[in-house]
Formats: C-alpha cells, structure tokens, sequence
C-alpha cells in the first residue's frame, strides 16, 4: 500500500463517522447519505495532494461534505422517504430498538430543519468545536452561537411533539 | 420532554455505521475515472476523425466552387468548437478547488456554471445551427452544378426539413424541459444560498 493510499486510510477511518452523520443529517435517509459519504470521500482522495495543512483537515473534509450536499440537493430535491405519522412510528418501533427508534426519530427531525440548520447541528451533536463549525458553514463564530441556540430549541421541540404521538 | 443534552445522549448512543469502506471508495474512484476518460475519449477520437476526414476532403477533393471550400472550413470550425466546449466542460466538472469554497461561493459557483451550460445548450447551439446552415447552404451551391435542378431540390428539402425538425421539435422540447430544471436548481440554490449568508442575528 502506498503512502497516499495509507494517508487515506487514516484520514477515512477518522473521519468517515462524523461525514455519515452529517451526510444522514442532510439527507434524512441512510441509503443517500452512504452514496454522499462515499462521493465526499472521493473527492477528497482526489484532492488529497492539495491539502496543505493550512486548516484542519477535519474542517477541510467537513468543507466538501458540506458542500457535496449541497449540490446533491440541486440534482435531486429529496424529502425524507417517511412522513412522521404513528402508524410508521408504531410500525419501526417494532422493529427496532428502542434506542434505535430514538435515533431515527432524531434524524426525522432533523430533516424538518432548513438544510444549513441540518449541517450545524449534526456538528453541534458530533461536538466539532464552534470555530470550526463557523470555518465550515462560512458564519461568523457570533452569528453561528446565536444560531446554534435557535437551533437547538426548535430541534427540541419538534422532538418533544413527535416523541409525544 | 427531553432537553437538547438528552438529544445528544441519544445521538451518541447510535449504533449504525456507514456501510462503505475506504477500499470501495478507491475502486469507485478508479472506475469513475476509466468510464469519464473513456467517454471523454471515445467523443475526442469521433470528433478527430470527422475533423481528419473533412481536412483530407478540403485537399483531396476538387471542388469546382471556392464556396464548397469555404463549407468544409465551417464544418471543421463548428466541430473544432464543439470539441473545445467538451473538453472545457468536462476539465471544469472535475476540476474540485470549488468544493473547499464556503457553502455561499459554492453556490453561486453551482448557479453560474448551470447558468453557462443552459446558454451553451440554447444560444450557442443556435449559432452553432446558423452556421452549419451556412456551411450547407455553400456546399449546395457546387452540388447543383452537378446533379438536376429536382435531385438539388430534393437535398435542399431533406436538409432543411432535418434542420426544422431538430430546432423545433428536439431543441424546443429540450429547451422547455431545461428551463423547467434550470428554474427549479436556481429557486434550490437561492434558498440555500439566503441560508447561508451572512446575517445580523
């Protein structure tokens, strides 16, 4: 194996995760955030040569995911596959944990959000510290905690309605 | 009710991983790029032999009228064009500096360049059509030197009638299709773009 392939194999397993959480986040289904996860890091083993260590490069994946959405979202507009109804929500609830239930109906509501509000929570909940974040989404540190705040309120209440039904 | 420390609780606790390996990453890319130059190349190599054949045609062949001359430069010109836009786009699609910019720039790059391609599909291709007319319409001139005034005619007819039909049938519905894609990416990628500007909060 060479250098830049086990560069590359480093880099994936640090950070191929927190890219699928942030992918899934975006998306709202596993299937589509796999297919942003793998071009994400196709990208980067393209552009791997070009990295110069000026930023971390966390924030310069994180930079190409972000931006990988965003233009995944102008080739296809996609809505998470399921509305939250109770019928669904009582259907899944048998087939997965209860854990995992809550996982997914964390990711739904996450989809409800604006797509940049997807992108800074999904980091916000992977703990990527706020100077990065406000690297990645191009908001200035100041705005991005004001952000953050509204965020995290609206995330809580739509949870709190739906985990409700 | 759950607080928003719960919610994080509960995204720490996930246990669902991605299911692509950075091996299949690797093959991926090693295929994307053998299908991208191969069709890049098949297109490249059509076009070189269109263009080789109508230079050896302009030496080789001879005409009677410096028009049909003049046909064949503008056929070889509208195919070198259309190579040089092929190439551009495709060395602009993989060419990725764009992806490190900031969401906002990115976007603005995405509106642009859909912005360039539907005038290259629409505008462009209509001088391009302008000129092929151009090219044939010169060339008929020698051949009606040659064969009847009807045999003339009737290549005059096929040639004109393939052209209305390619302009209007095949453009117009590809157009109306476009624009409805177009439309819809632009009102996208304005929405994404407010999102991401920078406002006084």
């Amino acid at each position: 194996m060479d250098t830049k392939e086990q560069r590359f194999k480093v880099i994936f397993q640090a950070n191929s995760r927190k890219i699928y959480h942030l992918c899934y986040g975006y998306t709202g289904d596993s299937d589509s955030a796999n297919d942003l996860m793998q071009e994400t890091f196709m990208k980067v083993w393209q552009n791997l040569d070009k990295f110069r260590n000026q930023a971390m490069i966390s924030t310069w994946i994180y930079r190409i995911a972000v931006n990988t959405c965003l233009s995944y979202l102008r080739v296809e507009k996609r809505q998470p596959k399921d509305e939250l109804t109770d019928n669904i929500i009582e259907t899944r609830g048998e087939e997965l944990s209860e854990k995992n239930e809550q996982v997914a109906l964390l990711y739904k509501c996450i989809s409800k959000l604006e797509e940049n509000e997807r992108i800074i929570i999904t980091l916000v909940l992977d703990e990527v510290p706020y100077p990065e974040i406000a690297e990645v989404s191009g908001i200035s540190e100041g705005n991005l905690r004001v952000k953050i705040h509204r965020i995290k309120q609206k995330l809580t209440e739509i949870y709190n309605r739906y985990e409700r039904f | 009710m759950k607080d928003f420390e719960e919610l994080k609780n509960i995204w720490h606790g996930q246990a669902e991983l991605p299911r692509v390996s950075y091996e299949e990453v690797l093959s991926k890319v090693k295929k994307t790029r053998l299908v991208f130059s191969n069709k890049l190349l098949l297109q490249v190599v059509s076009l070189s032999l269109a263009i080789a054949l109508m230079v050896l045609i302009l030496f080789k062949v001879d005409f009677r009228l410096d028009t049909s001359y003049l046909a064949i430069v503008i056929f070889i010109l509208c195919c070198l064009f259309y190579l040089y836009v092929q190439v551009r786009d495709y060395r602009k699609i993989s060419r990725s500096e764009t992806l490190l910019e900031m969401p906002e720039e990115y976007i603005s790059y995405l509106k642009s360049y859909k912005q360039a391609r539907y005038i290259l599909n629409t505008r462009i291709y209509r001088i391009y059509m302008l000129f092929m007319g151009i090219g044939f319409a010169l060339y008929f001139i020698e051949v009606f030197f040659f064969v009847s005034m009807v045999q003339t005619l009737i290549a005059v007819a096929f040639t004109v009638a393939w052209f209305f039909v390619c302009y209007y049938v095949f453009m117009r519905m590809y157009i109306r299709k476009e624009e409805a894609r177009l439309n819809e990416m632009i009102g996208n990628l304005e929405r994404l773009k407010k999102q991401f500007e920078v406002e006084e909060v």
